[in-house]
């Protein structure tokens, strides 16, 4: 493999990584500020107990996403110096602004994490919200960045320049508010039913089972809602993508003809070299309709495309095809758990468990692939349609030793987070109240 | 609105060398510790630096933000040519961030304590290190930026710039100097032997920190190394170097005499000192390679994009510098401030 190919394999990596970390730093503290309300409200001391267990988590998370995001904003810069000189610039404004939710984070984090007994509780307890409210701010901050290389926009290209730049219309980009909107519902499934899953584990083991209870019943209540939402949201997302990357959608469905009232295939093996698609099932007129909202609109395929333009087709629609099998079947998951509520009885059930704690990594796996999606099916473009990415790589050899250095040590800390959590379930489950 | 940006680029720059400093040095005196006091300084950090260490690092991202998006071309310099040690100064952050994290919210208290322990004195020991390679790098004039990467070796263009006598004073200038921040903060912030214990490394530290100093600055001015020569032949830098060698004096005392506020205030003043010298003697010309002197302040971005960084800034600034002063005030500075107003009434 080349330079380049390890240049984007580590950035796939590291970003892979990063955004699980993040999407749990961002999300735990709501499930925390719930938990530690209901402490200040009933004064039962599970709620406090749970805060506690979870405080110890948002902390330990955090530290891994705040370090592998430091390495992040250097690495964008130290893989693809060629498309920060041009970029960094245009799509400045949502990092700076990044910059201060993460200052601000950061500050209620000290409050949070020092603050028990000693300021106001009322006031403390705040402190724990803004965590929240800032982290998915700086969020949606990041994913306005990515969303301009999706759709770049507010600078005018002339003969290979970057002139008229205007920074706010490019964080206000045309993908800024799909990709945005998706992305925090992804975070808020993932997390969630990632949580839920690990106290229904707990459950099923018959340890602690009041505070597990109270703890899948907080952190499931968020992810059934986002589940809910998830697939219109992805709907829009879709209709974006048809709208203005038409290579992309194509890959992402694997159509390799241009057709009117295109059917929309589920499954199928990818067979890029006679490019075509074998074993699939096919739902007529579906796609053009999930696309344009017209069950006769045309469809490109991706034989409109000059070859040196399209995405790696078989990653981008298995990728595709299992975000969106989750997804409906979260989706399907979170209804179920709003139907428990009436029906009690089904908790009583161990099934009922074993259903959410497999589901406990499904929300990350969606979330991964969907990047995927979005990453691979804007290939062979850094800057859609202006930059390629085989232009903007670090003229620097050896990248190999880099990439695998990340590797292990992004490994080690995994293990090493994970050993960690297991920890603290432990410490939650012998607790003496 | 340019002032505005640049006057955060420095100030993230000044704020990330005396907290992000203070915070490795606190690892560098626990490193250099007897085994009890080791454990002392554990608890200590964790009590005084703990609820702002995450803040004192993002002043890093700040500054890194603000150079891409305000100086693309000079932040492509630096990316492109400082790759190894700036890898090796993540490593080191991220080695030295989540340290200090699991060793604090681990479960349990047992045996891994040990790896968290060491890997957190080792990487706050060679990350500042490696930063002040960084540093000297981008000054040495050894720098060699080009078009034709094919015409030199892998070793000329990527290592020699940053791997070299003069870095490597730098480095462990660099960390004598977060050495000497750390302990000067902590006297203030203890008790009796374990006060004597950091007014003791302070001074040692201090001395180092002069030492190396003086090493630094004779070895760059025998090897003309530019960066160095323009320092010492510039007079304004000269008038700040000789007032940092004279606050030295009432420093020393402070620092006996255990003054808490007053001795941190005058170390901070030393690093300021120093980097005004280093500012004035250089500035704009920050990056010096092999050919050339390279301004900050040619190819920075378009207006538009200054102008809506300087408000971004203000405006995140405006959220941002009251909160961190009321956070630091919450757990400490307030207290001190008390106890220093007291001792003085008496
Ligand atoms: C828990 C995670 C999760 C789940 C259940 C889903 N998605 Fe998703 N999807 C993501 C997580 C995600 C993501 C990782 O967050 C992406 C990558 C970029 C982005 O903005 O969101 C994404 C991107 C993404 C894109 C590409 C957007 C672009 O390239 O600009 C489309 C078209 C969809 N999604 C559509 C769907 C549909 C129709 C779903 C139906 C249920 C769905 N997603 C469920
Ligand atoms: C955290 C979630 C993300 C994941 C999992 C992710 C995943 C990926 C993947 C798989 C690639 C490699 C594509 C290929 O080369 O085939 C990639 C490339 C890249 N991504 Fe992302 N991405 C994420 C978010 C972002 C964001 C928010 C940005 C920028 C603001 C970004 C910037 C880039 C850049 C610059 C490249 C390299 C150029 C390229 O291959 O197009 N990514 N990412
Ligand atoms: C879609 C992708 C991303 C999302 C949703 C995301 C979100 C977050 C969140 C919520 C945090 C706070 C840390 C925590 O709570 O655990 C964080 C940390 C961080 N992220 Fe990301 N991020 C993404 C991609 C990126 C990229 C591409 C960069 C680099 C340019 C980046 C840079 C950072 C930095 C520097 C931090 C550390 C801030 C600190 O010290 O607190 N992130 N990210």
């Amino acid at each position: 493999m080349e330079n380049l190919d390890y240049a984007r394999l580590q950035m796939a990596f590291t970003l892979g990584f990063h955004i699980i970390f993040a999407c749990i730093g961002m999300v735990m503290p709501f499930f925390m500020v719930v938990s530690h309300h209901k402490w200040l409200k009933t004064r039962n001391p599970v709620y406090l107990k749970l805060t506690k267990a979870w405080l110890k988590g948002v902390a330990i998370f955090f530290v891994t996403g705040a370090v592998s995001g430091t390495a992040l904003s250097f690495e964008l810069g130290m893989l693809w110096p060629e498309f920060m000189k041009h970029a960094g610039p245009i799509i400045g404004m949502p990092f700076s602004l990044e910059g201060a939710a993460f200052f601000v984070e950061a500050i209620a984090l000290g409050f949070y994490l020092y603050g028990w007994n000693k300021l106001p509780e009322k006031f403390h307890w705040f402190t724990g919200v803004i965590i929240g409210i800032s982290g998915v701010l700086s969020g949606i901050l990041v994913v306005a960045a990515n969303g301009w290389m999706n759709a770049p926009s507010g600078f005018e290209y002339i003969n290979g320049e970057f002139t008229n730049v205007d920074p706010v219309q490019a964080f206000l980009n045309p993908a800024w508010f799909s990709q945005a909107l998706h992305m925090t519902l992804a975070a808020f499934v993932a997390t969630s039913f990632g949580v839920a899953g690990i106290h229904a584990f707990q459950i099923l083991r018959g340890k602690s089972v009041e505070v597990h209870k109270s703890a899948f019943k907080i952190a499931i209540s968020f992810g059934a809602i986002a589940a809910l939402l998830q697939p219109i949201s992805g709907d829009i997302s879709a209709k974006d993508v048809a709208e203005r990357q038409p290579a992309k959608l194509a890959a992402m469905e694997a159509h390799f003809e241009t057709e009117e009232g295109a059917p929309l295939f589920l499954g199928g093996i990818v067979d890029e070299e006679n490019k075509e698609v074998n074993y699939k099932i096919e739902i007529p007129n579906a796609l053009s309709f999930l696309a344009f909202g017209d069950f006769d609109a045309e469809v490109k395929g991706l034989n409109e495309f000059p070859d040196d333009e399209i995405p790696p087709v078989a990653i981008v629609h298995y990728a595709f095809q299992v975000m969106v099998g989750i997804g409906t079947l979260l989706a399907l998951a979170g209804l179920l758990f709003f139907i428990s509520l009436k029906k009690k009885s089904w908790m009583d059930n161990k099934k009922y468990w074993w259903f959410f704690m497999l589901l406990a990594p499904l929300g990350f796996l969606a979330l991964e692939a969907g990047w995927v999606v979005t990453e691979v099916g804007r290939q062979p473009w850094i800057i859609y349609q202006i930059m390629r990415t085989s232009d903007a790589v670090t003229p620097m050899p050896g990248m190999k030793f880099s990439f695998f250095m990340y590797v292990a040590v992004y490994i080690l800390l995994a293990i090493t987070v994970t050993w960690l959590m297991q920890r603290q379930i432990k410490a939650l489950n012998t607790q003496k109240d | 609105m340019l002032y505005v940006v640049l006057f955060f680029l420095l100030f993230s720059l000044l704020l990330y060398v005396l907290l992000g400093g203070a915070d490795f040095g606190a690892g560098i005196v626990e490193l250099f510790s007897s085994r009890e006091n080791k454990k002392v300084n554990r608890d200590t950090i964790y009590r005084v630096m703990g609820p702002i260490w995450e803040a004192n690092h993002i002043w890093l991202i700040i500054l890194i933000v603000i150079l891409w998006i305000a100086f693309p071309v000079y932040f492509n310099i630096i990316i492109i040519y400082l790759h190894v040690p700036l890898t090796l100064v993540l490593l080191g952050i991220t080695m030295r961030g989540v340290s200090f994290v699991f060793r604090h919210y681990d479960a349990f208290q047992d045996k891994s304590q040990l790896i968290y322990n060491g890997l957190f004195r080792f990487s706050s020991f060679v990350t500042p290190i490696f930063l002040g390679m960084c540093f000297a790098a981008l000054v040495g004039g050894e720098l060699i930026v080009t078009e034709d990467y094919t015409n030199y070796g892998f070793y000329d263009l990527f290592m020699q710039p940053w791997f070299n006598g003069f870095s490597i004073l730098m480095g462990l200038f660099y960390a004598s100097l977060c050495a000497f921040l750390a302990s000067t903060l902590l006297i203030g912030e203890s008790e009796g032997d374990i006060r004597n214990m950091y007014i003791r490394k302070s001074k040692i530290s201090t001395g180092i920190l002069v030492l190396l100093g003086f090493v630094l600055i004779a070895y760059g001015f025998f090897n003309e190394i530019a960066f160095i020569r323009d320092f010492v032949t510039n007079p304004i830098s000269i008038v700040c170097i000789i007032l940092s060698g004279i606050l030295l004096f009432p420093l020393w005392k402070f620092i006996r005499a255990g003054r808490r506020i007053l001795s941190r205030y005058f170390a901070g003043l030393q690093v300021v000192l120093v980097l005004f010298a280093a500012l004035v003697a250089h500035f704009p010309y920050v990056i010096i390679t092999s050919e050339e002197e390279i301004s900050l302040l040619e190819n920075i971005s378009p207006d538009s994009v200054i102008m809506v960084l300087g408000i971004s800034l203000l405006i995140g600034g405006g959220v941002i510098l009251p909160g961190l002063f009321h956070l630091m005030k919450s757990f400490k500075m307030i207290k001190i401030f008390d106890r220093d107003e007291q001792q003085f009434q008496k």
